[in-house]
């Protein structure tokens, strides 16, 4: 079996005002000796002195652009230095770092490996929220053909080939269901891989508001006229 | 005969307008030119309009003309969106490359990210930054 070394990964973590859960965040993952680049997305806090205390690399947007662009930049950036494999990981202490592991070790047979919180069973998600997480799946077997369990999951792990099949033309929050529409086109091989999702008060009020829903639906719409 | 001369000024001034959009793109000043030349017909010819009118099955010329203008609006906005998206795209780029220009990294001795870059300030403490700038144009297309 093939084995990843935590030096050859380069973790993305976009963060826009995440200074409250960016320190244990990061110190998580250097502790397990991951390449961390921060993209900064704007952020007014502190989250761009936090980050060049532990992050390998900090990048920060003059403005802010929104989530999809940050992924894009710290893509861009990992790739510029020889990253074999790409994480991308939200800045908010959703994610468990040990699940990192799961997805590289994914790769193996694939080129995307998605988290997905809906493969193991009795986990803690909101009623509304799962409900809503349901109706993007099934948008996105509609337009993508993509069978996933999950599909608006901020934890991913592309090989180098996978992150470099991306586009990511959407800046906000439709790149979710653009970087899936990616990989059905780029016709390489996912898999998905179950991850817990941490479900504080913290991540639910920095996260996706239930109206942003609509916004993304728009996003996507408009995206469809112009290309 | 005022709102026929002030209508008539109007719509010409949209004709001189098509006229020097027309480089930039022929599909909207075409158009222009269609909508403001029928414009003007119609101020002139109002009983054209209610013939017109009631030959495609609505009342009144003025019904006609308002209908045709919401539809004319909306296709307005519809390209108005259009240019605001070319426009944020590019914003996006240009603030990408800026942030790819200025990337921090400040433990460059510890990660050994970059090793064919002269490695910066050993043993410095962790809050200190080193910039550098990183080449790295083709990617950022």
């Amino acid at each position: 079996m093939r084995s990843i070394a935590p030096s050859s990964v380069w973790v993305i973590c976009p963060a826009f005002n995440e200074a409250t859960t960016l320190p244990r965040v990061l110190k998580e993952l250097r502790d397990a000796e991951y390449k961390v680049v921060v993209v900064d997305d704007g952020s007014s806090d502190d989250t761009p002195r936090i980050a060049a205390a532990t992050a390998a690399a900090v990048i920060s947007h003059p403005i802010n652009l929104g989530q999809g662009a940050a992924l894009k930049t710290g893509i861009a950036y990992a790739l510029s230095q020889g990253a074999q494999f790409l994480v991308t990981f939200d800045a908010d202490g959703q994610h468990r770092i040990s699940d990192i592991a799961c997805l590289l070790e994914a790769l193996e047979g694939a080129d995307f490996a998605l988290g997905s919180r809906f493969l193991q069973g009795s986990q803690q998600i909101p009623l509304i929220r799962r409900h809503l997480l349901r109706a993007a799946t099934l948008f996105t077997i509609a337009t993508t053909g993509l069978c996933l369990t999950d599909s608006h999951n901020g934890l991913r792990a592309f090989t180098r080939r996978g992150a470099t099949a991306l586009s990511l033309r959407q800046n906000r929050m439709a790149h979710a269901s653009e970087i899936l529409a990616d990989i059905a086109r780029s016709g390489l091989r996912h898999v998905e891989v179950p991850v817990t999702i941490e479900y504080t008060r913290y991540s639910m009020q920095k996260g996706q508001r239930t109206a942003d829903f609509i916004m993304i639906l728009l996003d996507l719409f408009a995206q469809r006229l112009y290309r | 005969m005022i709102a026929q001369a002030i209508l008539s000024l109007l719509l010409s001034g949209v004709l001189v307008y098509a006229w020097a959009e027309y480089r930039r793109s022929p599909v909207v000043a075409s158009l222009s030119v269609a909508v403001s030349l029928a414009g003007l017909f119609f101020v002139w010819v109002p009983s054209e309009s209610t013939r017109v009118a009631e030959f495609v099955g609505i009342g009144r010329g003025a019904d006609l003309i308002l209908y045709l203008w919401v539809c004319i609006s909306l296709i307005v906005l519809l390209n108005l969106h259009l240019k605001l998206r070319t426009q944020q795209d590019m914003i996006t780029r240009l603030a990408r490359a800026i942030a790819l220009a200025n990337v921090v990294t400040p433990h460059e001795d510890v990660m050994g990210a970059v090793p064919d870059v002269p490695q910066p300030q050993t043993g410095a403490p962790p809050a200190a930054r080193a910039h550098r700038s990183t080449q790295m144009d083709d990617q950022i297309a």
